[in-house]
């Protein structure tokens, strides 16, 4: 082959974009036109403190793997030598007193063995990430996935690796079409997060207010007990005003049931889709969309970020000016056709691509609902490809 | 890309043919090589994706390991994520004569995802890899990137 030639050329043996690690960078000297480290020729003054921009630091990693297995071995000696020297007195001269439960003997211990437990984790783990690399070890956690009882439990197959399984989808079946699709179930614990904090702050409250009125009524008003009560009682009223507007925004529209003929999707493929919407309410409108959404988990700071960015939106269905009636839901059937060359769903550590459908309500009076059902697009293999290609 | 590696060629040209080769030549950095077989450097889940590397320029003792793999990683606003697809290191008793440097040919079956993709947020990359490991405990890496699939950039959707 002409490149493995071209390969054993001396000329042509200089690769293309040699890259070197973060504590090594490549400059050409002008003065002698030869590659070489420039930090064979920069002094580098020793800083105590460092920067951390991101996933990179400015210092040296050797010199942070080696500050870490100091600490952690000090951990671990300072852990080991106070715990054998604690256990080496207690058999020399035992005390039977001090074996009771408390804070005295058995705490040491504790204490001691989680400082040997820690350190010696600690040293173990930072030797094997110095002597690593980051693809060594990420086979390594490969291998382990892979082990057939490990794999089973994994969220993600071996035959679609990173593309999540839809097992959780396809559990349940539908009337009219094979699957139900299940909604996302965040509103559901919002509603009753606001719930638990009605309650408990209703009742509260109301112990303090029957409390403050008995005072009153035997003629010995409590004002400090009274000046305690009246902030709860702002926060109860707002506790309750929030706890109703999010069981009206919940059940003023009914539930949703979305159908589909197949799953998982793939692109370039189409399926039937039904949508039943219940309640009784005007809408001004009624859209079904297919949506894929872009999420990225990030660090900044001490804090952990996530943000999402919508890549695609498809209109699968849409119904104008309707009326619902009770007992009398919205019955809509369509396609759903899923667009060609798209990225599939995927799920990895920070980072994810996820599909759903969502179907969004315009109320005439109620304002606007808001639900979506999560689906999974696999991706499209080569011999599909080709069959879309000649249609 | 093609001028800066043009550029590194001549200066190793020089390098080499001059008298000043030996008294640099303790400063010369590793140099490594890695081909992808595929020129057009777009595979489809599968394929078979091979690979040569190959060493110059430093002793062979000097080499404590080399490692060869083909992983993809992310890019964007998120944190990175690696996922290693195939991996393989190789140290001196593995080789007949201790010597890592010639060229050395590795294959693998590319799998069926994640395929390589440029979102707005998230971007997925498909690389081989191969990183060098000297006895001095210095590393070095070179990679080259390939597609895998034929995922459509990401546009901006409506809202």
């Amino acid at each position: 082959m002409r490149w493995e030639n071209e390969l054993a050329r001396p000329l042509h043996f200089l690769a293309i974009g040699v890259q070197y690690g973060p504590s090594v960078k490549l400059v050409a000297s002008q003065r002698s036109t030869h590659v070489v480290s420039a930090e064979k020729f920069v002094a580098r003054t020793f800083r105590l403190w460092q920067k951390k921009r991101g996933g990179r630091r400015t210092g040296s990693r050797l010199a942070g793997s080696v500050g870490e297995a100091v600490f952690f071995g000090i951990l671990f000696l300072l852990g080991a030598i106070s715990l054998t020297a604690v256990i080496t007195s207690q058999a020399m001269n035992p005390t039977p007193e001090i074996y009771r439960p408390g804070f005295g003997f058995w705490l040491m211990v504790l204490v001691m063995a989680s400082f040997a437990l820690i350190g010696g984790t600690g040293v173990v783990w930072t030797a094997v990430c110095a002597g690593t690399s980051a693809e060594r070890r990420s086979a390594l956690v490969k291998h382990a996935a892979g082990m057939e009882l490990i794999s089973d439990a994994m969220p993600t197959s071996l035959e679609f690796p990173n593309v999540p399984r839809d097992n959780f989808l396809t559990n349940s079946p539908g009337v009219k079409l094979k699957y139900r699709l299940p909604t996302e179930q965040s509103n559901i614990w919002r509603l009753g997060l606001s719930a638990l904090i009605f309650l408990v702050s209703t009742g509260v409250t109301s112990v303090l207010i029957v409390m403050v009125v008995n005072e009153y009524l035997a003629g010995t008003p409590d004002w400090f007990l009274t000046l305690f009560a009246a902030p709860l009682i702002v926060a109860n009223l707002w506790a309750v005003r929030y706890f109703f507007s999010e069981l009206r925004s919940q059940t003023r529209f009914g539930p949703t049931c979305i159908e589909i003929s197949n799953h998982p999707l793939h692109p370039n493929s189409e399926c039937e889709i039904f949508v039943s919407q219940a309640g009784r309410l005007s809408l001004k409108s009624l859209v079904l969309s297919l949506v894929c959404e872009e999420e990225a988990t990030y660090s900044q700071g001490t804090d952990i970020r996530t943000e999402t960015r919508v890549v695609s939106r498809q209109e699968v269905l849409r119904q104008e000016s309707t009326r619902i009636e009770d007992g009398a839901p919205l019955e809509c059937h369509g396609t759903l056709i899923v667009p060609d060359r798209v990225m599939h769903s995927m799920q990895s550590g920070h980072n994810a691509i996820r599909w759903k459908l969502t179907i969004v309500g315009k109320s005439e009076r109620s304002g606007t609902m808001r639900r979506s059902f999560p689906v999974i697009v696999y991706p499209a293999l080569p011999q599909q490809t080709n069959n879309a290609n000649g249609r | 890309m093609e001028d800066n590696q043009n550029g590194a060629l001549a200066t190793l040209s020089r390098s080499r043919f001059s008298e000043t080769w030996k008294t640099v030549g303790s400063l010369m950095e590793p140099l490594l090589s890695l081909q992808v077989a595929d020129p057009r450097r777009i595979y489809q889940p599968g394929d078979e994706l091979e690979c040569e590397c190959q060493i110059d320029a430093v002793e062979a003792h000097e080499i404590q390991a080399v490692e060869m793999s083909v992983l993809w990683y992310t890019e964007g606003k998120g944190d990175e994520d690696l996922g290693v697809h195939y991996f393989a290191r190789r140290v001196p008793s593995d080789s007949e004569d201790r010597d890592l440097r010639p060229m050395h040919r590795f294959t693998t079956i590319l799998p069926n995802s994640p395929l390589s993709y440029s979102g707005k947020i998230v971007k997925v990359r498909w690389c081989a890899r191969v990183r060098l490991f000297l006895k001095k405990g210095k590393e070095l890496y070179l990679e080259q990137p390939f597609t895998l699939g034929n995922v459509a950039t990401a546009q901006d959707a409506p809202s």
